[in-house]
């Protein structure tokens, strides 16, 4: 069974008098264990995609399953419920909190759940992408790279089943990049998540199990 | 390395801690402009206390004193001693003081001369206190003299003070709060040195503690006087009481709506501090809800920023009022810790509370504003 499914997904804006379908009628679907790339030029569509699979927007017309249950009609709380329990984040930016240290960092997302203390998982997580002596540092004393694991471990702590990256190598250098993605690549395996990637980076496509061109808000095949 | 922070349990007030310590500068500001509006409201407050406490021991002496001088048709132009002894029939326990005035100069060894009401009167021990010095029991000889005059004329107890050519030793010096204004001008002698006059001034009723003094007034008005005869003059000074109570009442009103103003002002700062940090703050708050932060859990985040910046600001705009209060009271009563009764250090509460309380509605709106932000937009730079 599919982790994530979008069936026959439009998103429409209207702009100013304007429709504007950025993504005209998407079937996506991404399976545990696997890397989905998702490729395309700009304005194509792939963070409004990305936003569909990751629950922080919905559809206009469609469906949206995350593993097998209908999560189209949810509401704001439920999909937060959701992305908290299921899905992990990592963005270009990495997007820590600079005043968090990188294992708060890490338990963010579990932060307000005073019942379960994480931050056992959450050490584990850092030492895993190579971090075990920057426990304490905060964002600022860490380099790109180091930000981006933090980055990755924080999308894990909750075990997530999918895990989402806009960019994940956009703001590093080819090497610290292959190191990333090799990291991702462990992990997809280790934990038996799905991967889905949007990028601009050749080298990122290496890595893909599946690519998934987008056009104009088509899916090219 | 599994040390938890302190306020682990407390996700929200975590946050929000770390939060105000990344713009110090903005919280220090925020901060100060609670303090200002908390030490206006307290102050204000603690002041009108003050006033109020001073007021009534002022007043306390004379509450229960009931004054009668001639009234208009009196034929005798005073009151006889006749009439000292209807009044005395009339107000049964009360202790009643006839007394004699007139007004003199004193003159002190280096020529300094002041003018000061002279009044002769036996049971002085009944009507004044000293602050050195004695009454003697039935006061037949010496003299009672003011703090302020004995100060002005350098006189000590022992000296002597001349009146109408007769020579008495001051025995005593009065205590200086005594009567309305507390610092009464007054020479005290005994009757003898009035006995030219026969008629008496003024007679004082000091009723006992079971006696209305509403009623020993009505009762001597209505003996003496008729609708269209006024032979005495009845006082008291119950009403002058009520005056000033109700007048200081109003007063700690128009005072307190001053100091809540500055804390209306001090509420639109946090409200403006709150706003623009939380735009800042736009894109990691849309982290936050990616990441699965309820809406409910980023609007309490922010709300106990808010009412963090108004406790913050509040103990210490409380620190600086009770320093305040302290002066003003020993400055006003000459008794500081008069400051912490509760009559003055409600106010402080009251400050306290005010402070949280604007902060937190200030803060209302910035953490709805926040919470409610979509993801979406709040992630797209
Ligand atoms: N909130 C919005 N209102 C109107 N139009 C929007 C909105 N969000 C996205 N669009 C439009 O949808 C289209 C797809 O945008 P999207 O951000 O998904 O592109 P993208 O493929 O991620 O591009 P890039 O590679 O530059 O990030 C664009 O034409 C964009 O202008
Ligand atoms: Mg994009």
């Amino acid at each position: 069974m599919s982790v994530i499914v979008l069936e026959d997904a439009i998103k429409r804006y209207h702009t100013g008098g304007e429709v504007i379908d950025a993504l005209a009628s998407v079937n996506f679907r991404a399976d545990r264990g696997e890397m989905v790339t998702i490729i395309g030029p700009s304005g194509s569509g792939k963070s409004t995609l990305l936003n569909m699979i990751g629950l922080l927007d919905t559809p206009t017309t469609g469906r949206v399953r995350l593993n097998g249950r209908d999560v189209t009609n949810f509401s704001t709380d439920e999909l937060t419920e959701e992305r908290r329990s299921d899905i992990g984040f990592v963005f270009q930016d990495y997007h820590l909190l600079p005043m968090l240290t990188a294992t708060e960092n890490v338990e963010l997302p579990t932060m307000w759940d005073t019942e379960v203390d994480r931050r056992d998982r959450a050490i584990d997580l850092l030492n895993r992408v190579g971090l075990s002596d920057r426990l304490t540092h905060k964002p600022p004393q860490l380099s790109g790279g180091q930000r981006q694991r933090v980055a990755i471990a924080r999308a894990l702590i909750n075990e997530p089943d999918v895990l989402l990256a806009d960019e994940p190598t956009g703001n590093l250098d080819q090497d610290t990049g292959a190191t990333i993605l090799d990291e991702l690549t462990r992990l997809k395996e280790s934990e038996n998540i799905a991967i889905v990637a949007v990028t601009h980076d050749e080298q990122l496509v290496e890595y893909a199990d599946r690519v998934v061109e987008l056009v104009d808000g088509n899916i090219n095949t | 390395m599994n040390r938890q922070h302190p306020l682990r349990r407390f996700p929200s007030a975590l946050m929000a801690w770390r939060n105000l310590g990344r713009n110090r500068v903005r919280t220090a500001l925020a901060t100060l402009g609670i303090l200002i509006g908390v030490v206006s409201i307290a102050s204000l407050g603690m002041a009108t206390a003050a006033i109020q406490q001073q007021a009534t021991a002022n007043l306390e002496g004379l509450s229960n004193e009931v004054t009668i001088s001639a009234g208009p048709d009196n034929p005798n132009d005073g009151i006889s001693a006749e009439q000292v002894d209807d009044i005395e029939r009339l107000t049964g326990d009360a202790t009643v003081v006839p007394e004699r005035s007139n007004v003199t100069t004193l003159s002190a060894r280096n020529g300094a001369e002041i003018r000061v009401r002279v009044t002769a009167l036996t049971k002085a021990d009944t009507v004044y206190n000293v602050s050195r010095g004695r009454i003697s029991n039935r006061f037949r000889s010496g003299a009672l003299v003011s703090q302020a005059d004995a100060r002005l004329l350098g006189i000590e107890i022992g000296d002597p003070v001349t009146y109408d050519g007769q020579l008495y030793r001051v025995q005593g010096i009065l205590s200086s709060s005594q009567g309305l204004g507390g610092q009464q001008r007054v020479l005290v002698l005994p009757l003898s040195a009035m006995s030219d006059q026969n008629h008496y001034d003024s007679v004082t009723v000091l009723a006992e503690p079971g006696q209305s003094v509403e009623a020993l007034t009505a009762g001597i008005e209505s003996s003496f006087n008729t609708a269209n005869e006024d032979v005495v003059r009845v006082r008291n000074f119950a009403s002058v009481q009520q005056n000033v109570g109700s007048f200081l009442s109003t007063l700690r009103l128009g005072l307190l709506g001053i100091g809540s103003i500055s804390l209306v002002v001090a509420s639109v700062a946090i409200l403006n501090v709150m706003l623009m940090s939380t735009v800042e703050r736009q894109g990691e708050i849309g982290v936050l809800r990616a990441v699965g932060i309820t809406r409910g859990e980023v609007l309490r985040m922010i709300l106990t920023e808010a009412v963090f910046l108004g406790i913050i600001g509040g103990v210490l705009g409380v620190v600086v009022s009770a320093g305040i209060g302290v002066i003003l009271f020993e400055f006003l009563l000459g008794s500081p810790l008069n400051a912490f009764r509760w009559q003055s250090v409600q106010y402080l509460l009251y400050g306290m509370l005010f402070a949280v309380a604007a902060s937190a509605i200030s803060g209302l709106y910035p953490a709805w504003k926040a919470a409610n932000e979509r993801p979406v937009e709040a992630l797209r730079d």
